[in-house]
């Protein structure tokens, strides 16, 4: 088998997003073929998701098998697959298949649907291209394809202000970011001559000493990727983007676009990697500020979308610390669970900001009502939405951390990582961390408990009915969560590799 | 510091790049926003040209400047779709008249 | 076959709950038959494992790397206790039958009942550190959801959220200890904990030893985390007999006990848990000396009486303790249900709203009275034969300061439970509340534990031989029924103790016709603030939310100050680079 099959999944999404901007203006003068249009573009969508699911399979049987990183050139353009790589897919693939199921009724007659598609089909297709970028620039120039469309799909209701001034606020910050990241690139081709990644690692381990001029780009990799991964105090567009997005968006900015800034940003880092034991406590710095930070903010939210943002900054406080000590110490399991807790935070954020979106979706919009879902207005939801009430139960959980849901074990691997070494800093700041996870309950708890209320609220009383084109992704997300919280080994096939490959990339 | 033309170079970055932080910094503007940016943008540029030029790959260099100039052009232009937006809804350009999201 | 009983003890409530979360409103007599089914085929499976206790690991279930095996070990302490948790377990389901009649929602009251039950005996089943703490987790989370049952009730939604999260914080501690033991020993098993502790560093071993110790406190709701338990007190009355009377609470006695082979040599760690145990035993029964509120007051009581267990922990009576545990969970049950039907006929809390119930309730009265005599110390119920055994292994082996506490204790207790029974039953009408005795259902469980209260000592012989074969780290202090009686009979402590019960009763006896008279104002504000300790966990929550609030205006929404925000962490990740490169 070829073994660059795996560019097809990303030149599949990227090829087909036009036609399906295309496709959804087909007869647009014609009113009576809305219906039909909706149809075949979300039709067509979820046709090349599953192809790409298939592409994915099979590059990553050729992976496993060759048991070596698949690479592709195109003249000087090179690109790698190697295990974070895939790790990435799959999360984007995953919650991008959800989420299209998802929208389905979300969208449908909005103005600008065709676009919507286009962008999310398009938005995939990059982030599996960045996960396999060899290339500073390349991987620069698939960060801003990512930054470029999801400043579109974030400002996607324009006729609301708010979402114009998130989307607003989201460029110029993401803009200033991507300037530094961009500074930074030509630091590092001023000073090593070269970008592909594994020359420069080559060119700085020939070095004596460290210019100062890399040491600079680091920085300016941190901070300039950084505004993408949302490190406290670079975080301030995000719970404005998270809020005002509708809602699949925010489920895939929280679930993997900020991921995949931070796999960025790694690659980036790791090409710098002769101080890697600096940049592992920059990443703690971050992480234990990212996860104080957003769970104080969490708890004084009264917006359940808003709440859920800075609750995705603490989530990538946890990842951090489990990169950071596995750059410290080299310690396989602060990698892997820093994997899986990437991998689990996708799943599990996914499914809040889906189910927030589909209670949203019956007890706002179908209403003609367009504002933030409060979490008062969620009083007894419960009776009239088990199931939605359910999955945003179980996904609130499962974020604090409670067992025996997946965020529990892919904390707890990282937490081991913390352990071992018995380095008492590192010690000290794992049970940081989950005193966080307790704080981090006070303010999922009560959500929970409003939504399993006597009093049915006047909202929910007034709800619309959620179509089930909405409820499958939320009762197969759901059903993931619990499963991986039982039986964790399950995704070790996918948070190993990218371990490893994590590992690899920073010379440990 | 030699008064080379490589440091010529680089005091202009610097200069651009001081000019464009400290625009961001005030402007309230959307418009000037963009126009800010696009200074930063032209500093990097400038500075993506430099370090190609300083590390004797010059051809390098000047490509990738030139994909950053398409690149952020695209960044220019939704920036002024959305800055339309705004006018067209909110009646200003002003983004700290439009600034509600907070806390 | 001792597989398959664990398999059907954790798994049979746990299927239980999934069928009781998708039954229908609408249904109650399904809902009501299908719990009591599940709970009592889980009863029954757990009294059928109790002759297969062994100390041998009977599951062995790898669950991939950093998460080591999960493993169930059914030895004796974990059988007898899970019989206490699935027995216990079914007969408050039963009482719920009557006491839960015409309630909402059903289906998640009774859900939760069996997660917990399924989730306690995982906890107590449990071979490998990481699922303990697993399953001890999820008890937290139904305690929390259960405790908030009534969750338009403000109060009921604090009281729940207090208690998980103080427990959680307690949590911590079990977190610390088995992660600790991982990276360490390279196991979660609790077995190799108990063979190598000698071989851990001694640091790092005090570390795990204080770990569980803060765990097992805020569990058991010991001092310095007692605060949670009578706000606990909003939960349907089931489960404050259940889960905060018989089974959770007792889950940190548990642990020190599980534990105290490998840690009793920690230095400071023994004399720690008895100072634990004494703290709480007494401030709790001081506490319940003014407490108005039936239900708060047994919540006093019962932290009391753990406190008593940890303190036997501490002097080296583990017999001691898991017998007092045993007597406990059966006698204090009864008083909460039997409470439970008085409050669910009374429609009040407040003792001094009642009085004179005994005539118009008669069952309830004699069956509360059965177990306020356990409560007390009365020979021969099983309480008397368990604390006689804590105290007698407290003057043996331990400081004769904490045992004297510990006999105050004793006195305070004896004044509480009459106390509690004379408002309650007798004294004068205060108030006329229209009362019926307990239904049917009820009657079942009551008359069950009383049975139980009056014959559990019984159990003593084979109690300890079965911990002595099954428990290879623990030297236990076996005694047979004529051994136990010759040895309390014939020690001068026993009647130490039962004089200065005698003491307290009296001076109840004393007061008996002005108990409702204003209290001291001073014991009036400590019983109010816990010790102060209401007073700092409410200052803790309330300087974190302050914290947030003003933490809030760092989030300006202004798109100046945001990028400020870049460019100054810029700077500071610059600045600490060039630092650490140097």
């Amino acid at each position: 088998m070829n073994p660059t099959l795996f560019t097809w999944m990303i030149a599949l999404p990227l090829g087909v997003s036009p036609l399906v901007y295309l496709a959804g203006r087909l007869g647009s003068h014609k009113m009576e073929l809305t219906n039909i249009r909706s149809w075949l573009v979300r039709g067509l969508a979820l046709l090349t998701l599953s192809a790409t699911w298939l592409l994915f399979i099979l590059s990553w049987d050729k992976f496993i098998g060759s048991n070596e990183n698949l690479q592709f050139n195109l003249e000087s353009i090179w690109l790698r697959a190697d295990g974070v790589s895939f790790l990435l897919a799959a999360m984007v693939l995953g919650l991008g298949t959800f989420v299209v199921l998802f929208s389905g009724p979300y969208i449908a007659g909005e103005v600008g649907e065709e676009k919507y598609y286009a962008m999310l089909l398009a938005i995939v297709g990059i982030m599996i291209g960045l996960g396999c970028a060899r290339d500073l620039f390349n991987l620069w120039m698939w960060f801003e394809a990512m930054a470029v469309s999801s400043y579109l799909l974030v400002a996607f209701y324009r006729e609301h202000p708010a979402s114009l001034e998130a989307g607003m606020k989201y460029l110029v910050q993401s803009a200033t970011g991507s300037v530094l990241v961009l500074l930074g690139i030509a630091l590092v081709l001023g000073n090593t001559g070269t970008l592909d990644m594994d020359k420069i690692r080559l060119a700085i381990s020939a070095a004596s000493s460290t210019p100062l001029g890399l040491v600079l780009a680091g920085a300016l990799f941190v901070i300039g990727f950084g505004v993408k991964v949302a490190f406290v105090p670079l975080h301030t567009w995000l719970p404005d983007a998270h809020s005002q997005a509708p809602s699949g968006i925010s489920a895939m900015l929280s679930g993997v676009v900020i991921e995949a800034g931070l796999v960025a940003m790694l690659r980036a880092l790791s090409t710098l990697g002769g101080f890697s034991v600096s940049w592992g406590m920059l990443l703690l710095a971050f992480g234990a500020l990212n996860m104080f930070y957003g769970n104080l903010m969490a708890l004084r939210q009264t917006q359940i979308k808003r709440m859920l943002a800075y609750s995705s900054l603490s989530h990538i406080g946890y990842i951090l610390i489990g990169l950071g000590i596995a750059l410290v110490n080299g310690s396989p399991a602060g990698a892997q669970g820093a994997a899986f807790h990437l991998f689990n935070h996708t799943i599990m954020k996914g499914l809040a900001f889906l189910a927030v979106g589909a209670l949203m979706f019956a007890l706002l919009d179908q209403n003609g009502i367009h504002r933030p879902l409060e979490v008062n207005d969620l009083s007894g939801a419960a009776r009239k939405y088990p199931l939605a009430a359910l999955a945003l139960s179980i996904a609130l959980l499962a974020l604090g951390g409670l067992p025996p849901l997946a965020g529990f074990m892919s904390k707890w691997q990282i937490f081991v990582a913390g352990f071992q070494g018995s380095n008492p800093w590192l010690m000290g700041l794992v049970i940081f961390a989950a005193l966080n996870s307790v704080l981090s309950l006070a303010y999922y708890a009560p959500v929970v408990n409003m939504l399993y209320r006597r009093n049915v609220g006047a909202v929910v009383e007034g709800g619309a009915s959620i179509p089930l084109t909405m409820n499958i992704p939320l009762v197969i997300l759901a059903l993931a969560v619990v499963v991986i919280g039982l039986l964790p080994s399950l995704m070790s096939w996918l948070t190993e590799p990218a371990a490893q490959a994590f590992l690899v990339m920073f010379g440990k | 510091m030699t008064l080379n033309p490589l440091n010529i170079i680089l005091f202009g970055v610097v200069l651009l790049l001081a000019v464009g932080f400290y625009g961001l910094l005030i402007t309230r503007n959307l418009i000037k926003i963009v126009l800010v940016l696009q200074i930063l943008v032209k500093a990097v540029v400038l500075a993506l040209v430099l370090a190609g030029k300083a590390s004797g790959n010059l051809g390098l260099g000047q490509s990738i400047a030139a994909t950053v100039i398409v690149a952020d052009t695209i960044v220019a232009v939704v920036a002024l779709a959305l800055a339309v937006q705004v006018r067209r809804r909110a009646g200003t350009l002003d983004i700290a008249r439009i600034s509600t999201l907070q806390g | 076959m001792a597989a398959i009983l664990i398999g059907l003890v954790i798994g049979l409530p746990w299927l239980g709950a999934i069928v009781l979360w998708r039954t229908r409103d609408e249904t109650p007599r399904l809902q009501h038959t299908l719990a009591v089914a599940f709970s009592i085929a889980a009863g029954v499976a757990s009294l059928a494992l109790i002759p297969f206790a062994s100390a041998e690991t009977v599951i062995s279930f790898p669950m991939g790397r950093f998460f080591g095996s999960l493993t169930f070990t059914a030895d004796g302490l974990a059988v007898t206790l899970t019989a206490i948790a699935c027995v216990i377990g079914s007969l408050a389901v039963v009482f719920s039958v009557d006491y839960m009649r015409g309630e909402e929602q059903l289906s998640r009251y009774y859900a939760f009942v069996l997660l917990f039950i399924g989730a306690m005996t995982g906890l107590l089943l449990s071979g490998n550190l990481l699922f303990m703490f697993f399953f001890w987790e999820i008890t937290a989370l139904c305690s929390y959801a259960l405790i908030s049952f009534y969750n338009d009730d403000p109060k009921a939604v604090a009281g729940g959220i207090k208690a998980l999260i103080i427990t959680q914080v307690g949590g911590v501690g079990l977190l610390a200890g088995a992660l600790t033991t991982y990276a360490t020993l390279g196991s979660y098993q609790i077995s190799d904990l108990l063979a190598d502790a000698g071989k851990m560093p001694a640091g790092i071993l005090a570390l795990v030893a204080f770990g569980v110790l803060a765990a097992a406190a805020a569990k058991s709701a010991q001092f310095p985390f007692h605060t949670w338990l009578p706000d606990a007190m909003e939960a349907p009355t089931p489960i404050s007999a259940l889960i905060h009377a018989a089974t959770m609470v007792n889950a940190g006695v548990y642990l020190l006990a599980r534990f105290y082979p490998a840690f009793e040599h920690v230095p400071g760690w023994k004399l720690s848990v008895t100072v634990v145990g004494l703290v709480s035993a007494l401030i709790t029964a001081f506490m319940a000396l003014t407490a108005t509120d039936l239900k708060r007051a047994l919540a006093y009581s019962t932290v009391s009486q753990l406190g008593y267990m940890v303190y036997a922990i501490g002097v080296g009576g583990v017999f001691a303790s898991q017998f007092h545990l045993l007597s406990h969970a059966v006698f204090k049950a009864l008083l909460f249900l039997s409470a439970g039907a008085v409050i669910h006929s009374a429609g009040t809390r407040d003792m001094l709203r009642m009085g004179a119930l005994g005539k118009q309730m008669p069952f309830a009265r004699n069956v509360f009275i059965l177990g306020a005599l356990a409560l007390a110390g009365l020979p021969i119920l099983n309480g008397f034969w368990s604390k006689e055994l804590v105290l007698e292994a407290g003057l043996d082996r331990g400081p004769l300061w904490a045992y004297i506490g510990m006999l105050l204790g004793a006195g305070m207790t004896a004044f509480y439970t009459l106390r509690m029974t004379w408002l309650v039953f007798f004294g004068e009408v205060r108030e006329s509340l229209h009362v019926h005795d307990a239904g049917k259902a009820m009657k079942v469980s009551l008359g069950l534990l009383a049975v139980g209260t009056l014959t559990t000592w019984l159990l003593a012989g084979p109690f300890g031989e079965m911990l002595h074969e099954t428990l290879p780290f623990h030297s236990i202090h076996r005694l047979n029924l004529s051994e136990l009686a010759h040895e309390i009979f014939t020690a001068p402590a026993t009647y130490v103790a039962l004089l200065v019960v005698a003491f307290g009763l009296v001076i109840f006896w004393m007061v008996r016709n002005q108990p409702t008279v204003k209290n001291e104002a001073w014991m009036d504000f400590l019983s109010r603030e816990s010790f102060g300790f209401d007073w700092l966990n409410r200052q803790v929550a309330a300087r974190t939310v302050q914290f947030a609030s003003v933490l809030q205006k760092t989030q300006t929404g202004v798109l100046s100050w945001n990028v400020a925000g870049i460019l100054g962490a810029l700077l500071a990740v610059l600045i600490f680079l060039v630092w650490s490169v140097r």
